[in-house]
């Protein structure tokens, strides 16, 4: 299903949705981030660059309570677990990278071993796309991670940005049943729309990206190049936060702790946090030892965690392209850069005949 | 102005002459215009120097790391380590000796005055003029009291005082007072005065003023400081960029990292969690305040934690509001000299708390 949205219409058509909750990128304190939308609103546009959170948090938020736990009055342990049940929500104005990024949550929460309560946040949810005509970062690379600035990956719908209107493509039934609910709103699409959003995704896909060389070739380079000095190197000016895992639209990896209010009686909730490979907690054993115990060692888990153990796992890359590590990151620590050196030294230094 | 080769060429000289170990300074990035840190230890590397004003971040902090590795090395090193240092950096290596963290004799200061001018805020350029975006810029540099900014096609010339760190704008040390070789000029305070740059640069504490003007009430404070809160994401960035936070155990980290194997299970069992993991408002405020309470008369305000905060929350002014009180209350500049004792650990006999005395 093809449709177009007058751009002024935006508005109308979230108020149309009456059925959902709508979040949109807005502009907050200087952060673009999504936040609900009411209908109706006219100034509402997408205007957005990209957000400075991936859209991870609405189905794997930062703080989970899987449930609380207390003591009934005769003094037994009782637990009441508490799986989410959010009312349908639907998310607009999500990068084509960001798409890409919630099918390896998906992936991750919902193929091999179903997470509740992943599976009750996502199962509520629906994405609405914003192709980008041209990157709206200078640290974007999609187009070699297996991504496109127009990929639907991901998403429900899709909208294709034709100055004065959208192209608006269904992906999904979740998007079928949001354009029929938008339909008052919305209007047919001729083939001159469609000629036109043709000539908008060759213009992206022409547009310059950053570019991890021989991509095909790095999952095999960077495991060749697992005790390259590089890593070490690399990782120097690196400060140890997590801003690139935690702003990672991929990155899932959490920690799990009981947050106990009151030790008598007791009472309580367990609770999933995100945490980062970037800790140095994170890897530590309760022997004290820590396999990972320097900078070089995470930046590496880092990076091979998305350009070669996931790609042995999955078949894809983990990491989107978006650039946020790059562009957030304190000291300038450059993924792509990254993963070209340590590539390049290890093909260097693989037998010609190979 | 310095002349970066001049840079250059003092820590080639000083590599070369084995007078250092290594040179921390800054070198071009491969993410455009912006300085990133860098550790040489051969002089061929020298030439990789830069001095712009994109160089905004405090080199102290690789003082600390290179203290960590040598810990690990146990050895003590043979030689001093160099390190690059504007006046905020060269406050705070004063703050790690006066602690005892690192001695004077380690240190090779290759002191930078900021002389008229001071460090790019990335986050102000936008809009800052006709068909300028940061995206597009190719380089930075320094020219008298303005900035040069050059994309592929085009050139700005901007007053710095327009698009400079609100930190450097307040700064009243911008040449280092502790070095062992200076570069640039030691500018007098009445001609930085002279200088057609705005009020605030003159005025200490300016912002930390602004806020206060704005949010006069307890209630509006709360309100502020509540939502700039609940948008902290726990990366602990402002942390890992900070030179003063180097305890080998934090009270945010969820397990101890002084953990041995003489460790017992009851000690750690019995561990105390001060500050859950959950980016909750509460646990988000025990952090940040705590963090505030134990920069009291340490922080030299090289605005490097509200710099990295990815969801830009204004730590400066939590740091500047207590690096007032120390100035006020018992007249106490962190970072001025290695001679005076640190604030907090020290006594006057004319305290004015009788706790104390």
């Amino acid at each position: 299903m093809e449709r177009i949205l007058d751009k002024g219409r935006l508005g109308a058509l979230v108020a149309a949705l009456a059925d959902w909750t709508v979040l949109a990128p807005a502009l907050q304190d200087g952060l673009w981030a999504y936040r609900p939308v009411a209908g109706g609103e006219a100034s509402l546009t997408l205007g957005h660059p990209n957000t400075v959170q991936p859209p991870k948090g609405q189905s794997f938020p930062q703080r989970e309570v899987f449930f609380t736990f207390d003591e009934t009055p005769d003094g037994q342990p009782r637990l009441t677990p508490l799986v989410p049940r959010p009312a349908p929500r639907v998310v607009f104005g999500v990068r084509p990278c960001d798409g890409q990024g919630l099918t390896h949550l998906d992936q991750v929460f919902g193929e091999e071993a179903p997470d509740a309560y992943y599976q009750a946040r996502r199962g509520t949810l629906a994405y609405v796309g914003l192709a980008c005509n041209s990157p709206p970062s200078r640290h974007c690379f999609c187009t070699c991670v297996g991504g496109s600035p127009f990929g639907e990956a991901g998403l429900d719908v899709l909208m294709i940005d034709l100055s004065d209107r959208y192209l608006v493509r269904a992906l999904t039934p979740v998007g079928e049943a949001l354009m029929t609910a938008g339909q008052g709103v919305l209007t047919e699409a001729g083939a001159q729309d469609r000629a036109e959003a043709q000539q908008r995704r060759l213009a992206a896909l022409a547009h310059p990206q950053r570019a991890v060389a021989a991509p095909q070739a790095v999952p095999e380079r960077l495991k060749a190049g697992f005790g390259s000095a590089l890593w070490e190197r690399l990782a120097q000016p690196c400060i140890g936060c997590g801003i690139c895992t935690f702003l990672c639209p991929t990155c899932h990896c959490f920690d799990i702790n009981d947050e106990v209010a009151s030790q008598s009686p007791v009472c309580g909730s367990r609770v999933r946090t995100w945490d980062s490979c970037q800790f140095p907690d994170f890897t530590m054993h309760t022997s004290g030892h820590n396999p990972r115990p320097d900078l070089g060692a995470r930046l590496r888990q880092r990076v091979s965690h998305k350009f070669q153990y996931y790609f042995e796992n999955h078949g894809v890359f983990q990491c989107t392209g978006c650039g946020r590590c790059i562009t957030a990151c304190p000291v300038g620590i450059d993924i792509v850069t990254v993963v070209n050196q340590v590539a390049a030294e290890a093909a260097a230094m693989q037998p010609a005949d190979s | 102005m310095i002349d970066p080769e001049e840079l250059r060429t003092r820590a080639r000289d000083l590599l070369e002459g084995g007078q250092v170990r290594a040179v921390i300074g800054y070198r071009r990035g491969t993410r455009g215009w912006a300085a990133e840190p860098v550790v040489i230890t051969r002089s061929e590397e020298a030439q990789d120097l830069v001095w712009d004003p994109s160089c905004v971040h405090n080199l102290a902090l690789y003082l600390v790391q290179d203290r960590r590795r040598r810990g690990v090395l146990r050895g003590p090193p043979d030689r001093p380590i160099g390190i690059l240092a504007k006046g905020c950096d060269a406050r705070a290596i004063v703050v790690l000796m006066q602690e005892n963290y690192v001695q004077r004799d380690e240190v090779y200061i290759i002191g930078l005055s900021c002389e008229s001018s001071g460090m790019l805020d990335e986050r102000k350029l936008a809009g800052a003029a006709e068909g300028i975006d940061p995206q597009d810029l190719e380089a930075v540099d320094f020219e008298g009291d303005a900035f040069v900014l050059s994309s592929r096609h085009q050139q700005w010339r901007l007053p710095a005082a327009g698009v400079m760190a609100e930190r450097c704008l307040e700064c009243r040390n911008p040449c280092p007072k502790v070095h062992d070789t200076l570069l640039g000029k030691e500018p007098r305070e009445q001609e930085r005065r002279g200088q057609a740059l705005t009020p605030a640069m003159s005025d200490p504490f300016a912002e930390l003023q602004r806020f206060e003007q704005t949010a006069d009430s307890v209630e509006a404070r709360w309100d502020f400081w509540s939502r700039q809160f609940d948008r902290c994401i726990r990366c602990f960035a402002c942390r890992s960029v900070c030179p003063m936070c180097y305890c080998e155990e934090c009270m945010v980290d969820s397990i101890s990292f002084v953990v041995t194997p003489d460790t017992t299970a009851q000690e750690k069992a019995n561990r105390l969690r001060w500050i859950e993991r959950s980016a909750s408002r509460s646990d988000n405020i025990g952090y940040h305040l705590t963090r505030a309470l134990h920069l009291a008369g340490r922080c030299i305000d090289c605005g490097e934690c509200e710099r990295v905060c990815p969801v830009r929350i204004p730590l400066r002014l939590l740091n500047t509001k207590m690096e007032r009180e120390s100035r006020e209350r018992f007249g106490y500049e962190p970072g001025a000299s290695v001679e005076v004792a640190a604030l907090l650990s020290s006594f006057r006999d004319d305290d004015p708390n009788d706790f104390i005395r």
